[in-house]
């Protein structure tokens, strides 16, 4: 489809052009900082303000610790399942969005976007006065439970219990759900950009082939949108697996996500070398994933597969 | 409900499953928002029950200059990161789409890392490094938003490399060729044919920046110094207190001010722009 | 919007460049008008420009305190605001920003002074400290007063719904260690406080835990952990309010500030003791007006400014004139001053940084067990 690479040697100029500002800048604003605190994983608090560089590697040691260790896989298993849900929720509401009418399209995708511009915090405190014991969507459950009540004394049936709020909030199902509720447009976005291009006569000849909806959906459509696919997981995973704010507002008392533990070194144990070590794990781990991962694409590619 | 002309198969859109879908979901994703607008009007000092109804917190939203001030930076430097973004992605994407070259990998990887770097290390990151190069802190407004800007679109172009990026896997690479045989040099093939067929992917880029900007907190705290404060820094200090109807009204009106400035941007555009995809 | 018109080619182009422009007129506009406070400030006579960087926390302040300094010393006073003192040190570890005061708890005063980070007051330039209270004068974390001011105090305890409790809870047996009221506690998850909290429970002081002790609270901690639904972060009292929870450990000042909101909220210090906290006024180095800063101290500790602050507030002050002008219902108020007896019972935590982190790891392993 996009044919073979092209050896930079051989067009320098247009290299040069795309790749100067890209590679400057994450060389200074970006890759600088990480170096401090890099080196910083290296070293001891000395004094509550000063950190001795030592090239001691106890930081790593600690990290690896199963206590870390279990978090983190705590943490990778609630960020996939949210993911996951993102995905299946996310794909129909992009699959909508590219086949609309071409002048819905922009307001779909501003109604999508649009919850986002409000602020992050404000909005999970909404949701979580939605959520609360006494909030709108369990006197919503109540009232529909007491009409189920009401409903079977009319048959000559004994009536429910009483109604007994649902614990929504301060557990994983408030946090998986506060997770959905913030990436989900971070999904919808790149399956949108992926599926807005495809050839949609590939669709119809499917149809008309006689398969089903759904089987051209599996076969010719989830296919075709792979790369958007893949981009939308990676864009969800991974600021899941370091959501904090979510976790730490509406998770309960067994909600600790890895990246509540980061964020407790910087801050309140003010052990910045641990900090970091913990930081770095999770960065090498990630980092390899992806650098085999795009390894694996560019050999790919550059056979001339596609 | 009743579709007066029948229903086409490919016109998912119409269908009543996909629409039912989407509505649902947008019912969840708006619920929250609207509750939060509702209780903007609340006569509650606390604003955990409703007391009644006032404009009084408006009032005080509006007249809070330090409010107002964190709002504009909000907004200024959301506005400047997002066009600084979509340029570097844009360039980073093409590179890694189109050519081949030493330490390829590497260079993917290390794009990436902004995304997977947990947002306090980043922050703190920051911190030290601004700190350490000495980075002035008493510009004039807008340049002292300057660290600030530089940290955000740190994080928000590798979002728009991506994106872009899935695009650009479906470009039929012939099109470009068809038109440098044609005699377009380099510069001409990709701005008219090459860019055109990003558009999408560019929009989609856009909107995520402007997102992860116009939220963002904890980098945002570490990098910003008593007179460069944005919205969420403010809105987070005085959360933690207690959810005042004030914040609720602030964080209407930022949101009304943000529509209305893609309406008019939309309006310059043409609104069919914004989907383009020829 | 805007940045993909600005790389789109065609005629549109010249249109859209003409839009941004009338936006970046705008946004600099706007930037003016919000700008203005970086207008010339006037130099005031002890050679400072009339400003001052205040970096308090939210609701710390009174309705009009700022605009009556203004008024009677012609600074402009720009506060800004955090909520946690970690935050506030990690800001201002690497370096000060240019904050001139700033509001640490006291722990973070030993801290901060540890890491010479603060600037000695000038009592000089304090002469209102004669207002503070003589037990505020002089206190363990801050000998003879060399880095800080008191602002307020507070000590910890439970705040209780008293429709939903069988009776009076007492004891911090309630809180810490029994499943009476399963799923209906919230206790707070600061390791620090926690620990020192269980260590009164068993009789022991704050300060000086040893390891045998640490192991021990840990246990009980994991053992407690089911009943409790939420380690908060300061908002028990919006927890109590909502009726998220029906007991709730918190400070006096904020379920003194829910009780008017709802007279069904009660407070009770525990009969073990508790735990005694202060906010400080102080100065970091680094502050750019110093001597603004210190006359900033000095008005706060005004017996009239310190008796609006704590109209608004309604904590307990360690300002004594500031009390007396205040009216009877506040003064003899059990929540905001506990009796003296209780009040005996009570003790600072001391910065210790052996112990901190291993709060610190202990506390990690409970949340994750």
């Amino acid at each position: 489809m996009s044919g073979p690479l092209q050896d930079w040697k051989s067009q320098k100029k247009p290299f040069a052009a795309v790749a100067t500002a890209p590679v400057f800048w994450l060389a200074l604003f970006f890759i600088a900082p990480m170096t401090i605190v890099w080196l910083y994983s290296f070293g001891q608090n000395a004094g509550p303000a000063d950190i001795n560089i030592s090239g001691t590697l106890d930081n790593y040691k600690r990290a690896t610790e199963w206590l870390y260790l279990s978090i983190f896989l705590k943490s990778l298993a609630v960020a996939a399942l949210t993911t996951l849900i993102c995905l299946i929720v996310g794909f129909p509401v992009a699959m909508a969005i590219t086949f609309a009418a071409p002048k819905w399209r922009p307001w779909l995708l501003l109604g999508i976007m649009l919850p986002f511009w409000t602020n992050l915090l404000i909005r999970t405190y909404a949701l979580m006065a939605l959520m609360g014991t006494n909030g709108y969507m369990n006197k919503g459950l109540g009232g529909l439970w007491e009409g189920a009540s009401w409903l079977r004394t009319l048959v000559g049936m004994q009536p429910l219990d009483a109604w007994t709020p649902v614990q929504l909030l301060y557990n994983n199902f408030a946090v998986v759900l506060g997770l959905v509720y913030v990436h989900l447009p971070f999904m919808v976005l790149p399956l949108y950009s992926a599926l807005d291009r495809l050839d949609k006569s590939l669709i119809e000849a499917s149809l008309d082939l006689g398969a089903g909806h759904f089987k051209t959906f599996m076969q010719v459509v989830v296919p075709l949108a792979a790369p958007g696919i893949v981009a939308g997981v990676m864009i969800t995973l991974i600021p899941a697996l370091g959501a904090y704010l979510t976790p730490d507002l509406m998770g309960g008392t067994d909600s600790q996500m890895i990246a509540n533990v980061i964020e407790r070194q910087f801050k309140r144990a003010n052990d910045w070398p641990f900090g970091a070590a913990l930081s770095f794990l999770l960065i090498y781990a990630m980092f390899i994933l992806i650098a085999l991962q795009s390894m694996r694409s560019n050999r790919v590619k550059e056979r001339g597969d596609v | 409900m009743f579709n007066r002309t029948a229903v086409a198969p490919l016109e998912y859109t119409r269908k009543l499953w996909m629409r039912s879908w989407v509505g649902l979901t947008m019912l969840f994703l708006y619920a929250p928002l609207i509750v939060l607008m509702i209780f903007s009007f609340n006569d509650s000092k606390r604003n955990v029950m409703w007391k009644g109804f006032t404009l009084k917190y408006y009032e005080k939203a509006l007249n809070n200059d330090s409010l107002v001030e964190a709002m504009v930076n909000s907004l200024t430097i959301a506005f400047l990161a997002t066009i600084v973004s979509l340029v570097i992605g844009a360039l980073a994407a093409v590179m890694l789409w189109r050519f081949r070259f030493p330490f390829k990998g590497l260079v993917e990887g290390t794009m990436s890392l902004p995304i997977i770097v947990p947002e306090i290390c980043l922050g703190v990151a920051f911190l030290i490094f601004f700190a350490k190069v000495d980075w002035p802190t008493d510009l004039p407004w807008p340049l002292n938003l300057s660290a600030i800007t530089i940290a955000h679109i740190t994080f928000c172009f590798p979002f728009v490399a991506m994106v872009v990026r899935a695009r650009l896997a479906s470009f039929n690479k012939e099109e470009e060729e068809a038109a440098k045989d044609l005699g377009a040099t380099e510069w001409q093939a990709f701005r008219d044919v090459l860019l055109p067929h990003i558009k999408p992917a560019l929009v989609a880029g856009a909107l995520l920046a402007f997102t992860l900007s116009l939220d963002d907190f904890v980098i945002t705290f570490f990098t910003s110094g008593p007179d460069t404060i944005t919205f969420p820094v403010k809105v987070y200090s005085m959360v933690r207190f207690s959810v005042t109807p004030e914040v609720n009204a602030a964080s209407t009106i930022l949101i009304i001010l943000t529509v209305a400035l893609t309406f008019i941007a939309l309006k310059y555009q043409g609104v069919k722009g914004i989907s383009d995809t020829h | 919007m805007d940045f993909k018109t600005f790389l789109n080619a065609g005629s549109n182009r010249r249109a859209m460049l003409k839009g941004m422009g009338v936006a970046a007129v705008g946004f600099s506009l706007t930037g003016a008008l919000a700008g203005c406070g970086e207008k010339e400030a006037a130099k005031l006579a002890n050679g400072e420009e009339a400003k001052l960087n205040f970096y308090n926390w939210d609701t710390y302040i009174g309705e009009t305190t700022l605009e009556d300094y203004k008024d009677s010393s012609g600074v402009d006073v720009n506060m800004t605001l955090f909520a946690s003192n970690d935050e506030l040190f990690a800001k201002l570890r690497a370096g000060n920003q240019g904050y001139d005061v700033i509001v640490p708890s006291n722990d973070f005063v030993e801290r901060m002074a540890a890491a010479d980070m603060l600037v000695p007051l000038d009592k000089s330039q304090i002469p209102n400290f004669k207002n503070v209270a003589p037990d505020y004068q002089d206190v363990p974390y801050d000998p003879a007063r060399r880095y800080s001011m008191p602002y307020t105090w507070l000590a910890l305890g439970i705040g209780y719904r008293k429709s939903k409790v069988k009776s009076v809870p007492d004891s911090w047996k309630v809180l810490l260690d029994s499943d009476e009221y399963k799923g209906r506690i919230a206790v707070l998850s600061e390791a620090g406080d926690m620990f020192r909290l269980y260590g009164k429970y068993m009789g022991k002081s704050v300060n000086g835990l040893t390891d045998a002790d640490l192991k021990m609270i840990e246990a009980m901690m994991i053992k407690q952990k089911p009943n409790i639904k939420s380690f908060h972060e300061d908002n028990g009292q919006d927890l109590l309010l909502k009726g998220e929870v029906d007991i709730v450990l918190e400070y006096n000042g904020d379920i003194a500030q829910a009780m008017v909101e709802d007279p069904d909220i009660g407070f009770v210090i525990p009969k073990e003791g508790s735990q005694l906290n202060s906010d400080n006024l102080c100065i970091p180095k680094g502050a750019p007006h110093p001597k603004n800063a210190h006359a900033f101290i000095n008005y706060l500790l005004d017996a009239e400014a310190g008796k609006k602050i704590t109209e608004t507030i309604l904590y307990p002050t360690p300002n004594d004139a500031a009390k007396a002008l205040m009216p009877d219902d506040y003064k003899n108020n059990q929540v905001i001053f506990p009796p003296a007896d209780v009040l005996a019972k009570c003790e600072y935590a001391k910065f210790d940084p052996e112990l901190q982190p291993k709060y610190e790891k202990a506390f990690t392993r409970v949340r994750a067990a």
